[in-house]
């Protein structure tokens, strides 16, 4: 209620600003509400926005009910859903003369990636970051080699993993070498793909993981290290108890970035498989819509796929946007 | 800092014990951080080592080694070759990504720096409702829109005739047309995560500093112009850096909007190169990625320290 | 140069879920042409809110703002011609001292350069900071910014200034001496000061007139001493004045007000006056008790009492005295303050005697002062 009281108080003006015994038009009055006179500054962004996010959502919406397929312009004169149920039974849809796959697969694919993937690279980054916490020297060193695999585009953190995984020349069958294995087909393994593609993300993100959680922990009093200190906490201890539980915002904030750049992930899979193939062990749904539309040219097929691409990130932004609205932070 | 005591853990060891642990725990730290900074960096140095290797001499017995022939057998000759190879081979593509970011980053972040400030230092109803649709923009994944931008910058929009008209101008070609539509996508989806940034620094700003400009009869546009901005150039450089790694490494806008041909960009150039039937010539793909990595790499070295702070602050 | 009326000003707070928060109710306030008003009350009692309203920073519910009897309910706060200064001094951060006083002038006159380059330089050297114009806020010491925030409102030359809570962030010596600094500016100026303070010290020295509010509503309007004497209400008498105004709960019978450990009988003519009321709150100012090491006669205003604790405050001594029969852990007290050169000690067995003309009796129904004390003594200072 404070808050609440706090954040009216600090409002300009209600934008329901009486006139003034007819000495103010109401149409000047409109023009004086803080919403007309700052719509300059949002609305020309807020359109752009809105005409190509929302407006292409939408409009994907409606081609993925169309029979839009090879070249040409969509029909939009007959919509139904027959694309939804090929994509989760698969089957022979009435544009095409071939059987077309479910995207099962590609999305139970896409749920393992992105689990692995932000499970790992959190872990990896609180691990690193309650190491560089730890008074060092050239700190800032450090920081800057853990964070630099995120400045490399996908395309060339592939370049640089096809290298490294290389069977002949490669690091990692080096490495494995060493014990007495190997060498071993990496990228095109089936067994192998997908864990290879997630660990070259993992070298990519984990370092921002590391950033955010760093700021965290120097966001906490010295005096909380001090106190667990006091009541005889053991190092693993003070931080399973008294730190790791305060990171959770840092948490929040790493997970959306690090969302967000897995959800680019197609980038990588493309350079790294030189098209639209990566074959299905490693096919997530980014692959499999781009496959269908820009390959196979079955374009509302494409748009469907994007669709069920688009609720996935509906799943994760809805919690975020709330919490951060019941949080007063939006 | 806050870790700075918790070295001193075992209360009855004796003083020697304990320098001797502490000593040793020191030891293990930085054993631990240099093998990480290593499994971070040894891919990048592999690259670089590789692409400075003279194609003819190259073996991969240990591409890691810098190509010290004759002085060390094995490791190739140095040569600068594969660079200029890689340089020829995406030198269209570098113009065009430069074309291309320098104009999407700056857009992208003064359009978000604008929508942060009439959705944080103007207080108005509704606002919350319209943030919140900027910032669920950073989540939509791109393949839910790239059939409507083929669409929509293919069939609809006649950017392409109207480049057609403007070729008499110099420097301007037909094909710049799909760059200009990259340009503006870009944008588009750039704006979302700039907002965000910016409004977390906008939220910092002193409301009563805003209300004395006010009072003084500043203008909801100079108050931006004369407070705002010129208070928002360190969040400026945090949002350029983000946004000019973001659009420089992207590909799958270049993909479907430029599509191939003359406009290709750095990143749609570099997925081929190195790759001939003859197989793969490791150098010359190293050169091109190093190359195709250099200015953002460059960036993080010089402002990742800045970027850092802005994104976590 | 003007006077400032509100009348029955009113703002409701609206939190979106359809409650309404009333910050400010009905406000009455007639301030003169150059008058220095504070507008005194505890946190979140509205005198924000009700100084921001006058800038035009919130809007008006209901009720009338005028100023030189213009209304200016729905002026923009920069066609009010009224300058403000704020608790956190709101400097801009990346001007130098010179353009943020001239910021203002900028934006809200067509002056010619030259006439604001003087302007400025003239309340620089008023306020003694002229060496400081070409450096950044952030290269001034605290008192420094405050200076500059205020020549920032000078320069305006304002039909009225707002202060809100301006000495709040200086150390308590610095706070002394602006304190009679702005006092100084404003009478030689004489512009109509709205002044905003959470501290009754800051009140009683430096305002003509203060306002008390408490929940949104005005208390009571007065000179200092007009509400240190005879304050309306019980909230006034209790917030006014440093140590607080004693309170007891008391009961009338007869011809007595009983407490919970003493009796205390009552003039006629004040028993006369009380009318049908029984309940009160029976309060007396620490320096109007008087106060015996020893006494040979215990009269019926005399209460036995013994030191709790003493506060010495170096010009006088802050007495806590427990009634003789109160022996318990936790007793009640009450303060009485006497001179510094007086040597008490804790436990000292001692007489107070609570005079008849100096108590004030308070209507426990609505808080009323029903009777304030006499003002026989201080009639000097009193107004007609």
């Amino acid at each position: 209620m404070r808050k609440l009281i706090a954040r009216v108080r600090n409002r300009w003006s209600d934008s329901d600003v009486r006139t003034d015994g007819g000495e103010v038009s109401a149409e000047r009055s409109l023009l004086r509400r803080d919403s007309i006179r700052s719509a300059p500054f949002w609305l020309p962004p807020f359109l752009l926005v809105g005409l190509f996010v929302y407006g292409a959502v939408l409009w994907n919406f409606v081609l993925s009910l169309t029979d839009f397929q090879g070249l040409g312009a969509p029909d939009y004169s007959s919509l139904d859903f027959e694309n939804y149920v090929i994509a989760f039974n698969g089957g022979t849809p009435t544009w095409s003369e071939l059987t077309v796959d479910p995207v099962w697969n590609s999305l139970q694919n896409t749920i393992i990636l992105m689990v692995v993937f932000a499970v790992v690279c959190l872990v990896l980054g609180l691990l690193l970051a309650i190491l560089v916490d730890r008074n060092i020297r050239f700190e800032d060193t450090f920081r800057t080699i853990y964070l630099l695999p995120m400045s490399l585009s996908f395309v060339v953190t592939a370049k640089f993993w096809l290298y490294m995984y290389n069977p002949q020349t490669g690091l990692i069958n080096a490495a494995i070498g060493l014990v007495g294995i190997g060498p071993v087909e990496i990228v095109q393994n089936p067994d192998l793909k997908l864990g290879a593609v997630a660990f070259a993300l993992i070298w990519q993100f984990s370092g921002y993981a590391m950033i955010v959680y760093l700021a965290a922990l120097r966001g906490i009093p010295t005096s909380h290290f001090e106190a667990a200190r006091v009541d005889g906490a053991s190092t693993v201890r003070m931080y399973w108890r008294v730190i790791i539980p305060q990171l959770r915002t840092a948490t929040v904030s790493a997970l959306v970035v690090i969302t967000v750049f897995a959800l680019k992930a197609f980038d990588f899979l493309f350079s790294m498989y030189g098209g639209y193939q990566p074959g299905p062990s490693a096919d997530i749904l980014a692959t499999r819509m781009v496959r269908e539309a820009y390959a196979n040219q079955n374009w509302a097929y494409g748009s469907t796929i994007a669709v069920i691409l688009f609720v996935m990130a509906l799943f994760i932004v809805t919690p975020y946007i709330y919490t951060q609205y019941t949080r007063g932070e939006l | 800092m806050s870790g700075a005591t918790s070295d001193e853990s075992a209360t009855t060891a004796t003083s020697d014990e304990t320098e001797t642990r502490t000593a040793l725990n020191r030891v293990v730290l930085y054993a631990v951080l240099v093998g990480m900074a290593v499994f971070y960096l040894i891919p990048i140095e592999t690259g670089l080592m590789t692409a400075i290797t003279d194609p003819g001499t190259y073996t991969g017995s240990t591409p890691y080694l810098p190509p010290l022939e004759p002085l060390v057998p094995g490791t190739g000759s140095f040569s600068l070759e594969p660079f200029g190879n890689a340089f020829d081979g995406l030198s269209r593509g570098l113009v065009n990504s430069v074309i291309l970011v320098v104009p999407a980053t700056i857009l992208s972040g003064l359009l978000g720096s604008m929508a942060a400030y009439g959705l944080t230092n103007v207080d108005w109803r509704g606002q919350v409702g319209i943030y919140a649709l900027f910032i669920a923009g950073i989540f939509i994944p791109y393949q839910a829109v790239l059939v409507p931008l083929t669409q929509f910058w293919y069939n609809v929009v006649p950017l392409r005739t109207m480049f057609v008209a403007l070729t008499g101008i110099p420097f301007v070609q037909e094909y710049h047309w799909k760059l200009v539509a990259l340009i503006i996508t870009h944008t588009a989806y750039g704006i979302p995560i700039c907002t965000l940034l910016f409004r977390a620094h906008y939220k910092k700003l002193s409301s009563e500093m805003i209300e004395a400009a006010r009072l003084d009869g500043a203008s909801v546009s100079t108050i931006y112009r004369r407070i705002v901005l010129p208070l928002s150039i360190p969040m400026f450089a945090v949002v350029f850096i983000y946004q000019f790694t973001q659009v420089w490494n992207d590909l799958l806008f270049a993909l479907t909007i430029v599509q191939f041909g003359e406009a290709s960009v750095v990143t749609q150039e570099l997925v081929g190169i190195g790759v001939s039937q003859s197989g793969t010539n490791f150098p010359l793909r190293m050169a091109a990625a190093m190359l195709a990595a250099f200015p953002t790499l460059i960036v993080y070295i010089l402002f990742g320290d800045k970027f850092a702070e802005g994104v976590t602050a | 140069m003007a006077e400032l009326t509100l009348d029955t000003v009113t703002k409701v707070f609206n939190d979106g879920d359809s409650n309404e928060i009333v910050a400010v109710d009905g406000v009455d306030i007639d301030i003169d042409d150059g008058e220095f008003l504070v507008l005194v009350g505890p946190s979140g009692c509205g005198k924000s809110t009700t100084l921001r309203m006058i800038a035009g920073l919130e809007t008006v519910t209901d009720g009338e703002i005028r100023l030189g009897n213009r209304l200016i309910n729905n002026t923009p706060p920069a066609d009010r011609n009224i300058a403000m200064v704020f608790q956190s001094y709101a400097l801009y951060p990346h001007m130098t001292v010179r353009e943020n006083m001239r910021f203002g002038l900028e934006e809200s006159t067509d002056m010619a350069d030259d006439e604001m380059t003087s302007i400025v330089e003239e309340t620089a050297a008023m306020m003694g900071i002229e060496d400081l114009l070409d450096r950044k806020p952030s290269e001034l010491s605290g008192g420094q910014q405050q200076r500059v925030a205020l020549g920032r409102a000078i320069v305006r030359d304002p039909e009225a200034f707002l202060m809100d809570e301006p000495l709040s962030n200086l150390d308590a010596k610095l706070r002394a001496t602006m304190r009679t600094e702005l006092q100084r500016i404003q009478e030689d100026l004489s512009v109509t000061t709205v002044y905003v303070t959470h501290d009754q010290t800051e009140a009683m020295t430096m305002g003509d007139r203060i306002a008390v509010l408490n929940d949104g509503v005005l208390q009571q309007v007065g000179t200092p001493l007009e509400c240190y004497h005879t304050p309306n209400n019980r909230f006034v008498a209790g917030f006014i004045g440093e140590p607080s105004m004693n309170f007891f709960d008391v009961t009338l019978s007869d011809d007595a007000l009983t407490g919970e450990r003493f009796s205390y009988p009552l003039p006629g003519d004040v028993r006369s006056s009380l009318g049908d009321a029984t309940e009160f709150t029976l309060g007396v100012r620490p320096e109007d008790i008087e106060f015996h090491a020893t006494k040979s006669s215990v009269g019926e205003h005399d209460f036995e009492c013994v030191v709790d604790v003493v506060e010495p405050v170096g010009e006088s001594n802050n007495i806590y005295l427990r009634f003789a029969d109160d022996d318990g852990p936790d007793p009640d007290t009450f303060i009485v303050t006497i001179s510094g050169m007086r040597n008490v000690s804790s436990g000292d067995r001692v007489v107070a005697t609570i005079p008849p003309d100096a108590i004030h009796l308070f209507d426990d129904r609505d808080g009323r002062a029903v009777k304030n004390r006499s003002l026989s003594e201080v009639d000097a200072v009193a107004p007609t």
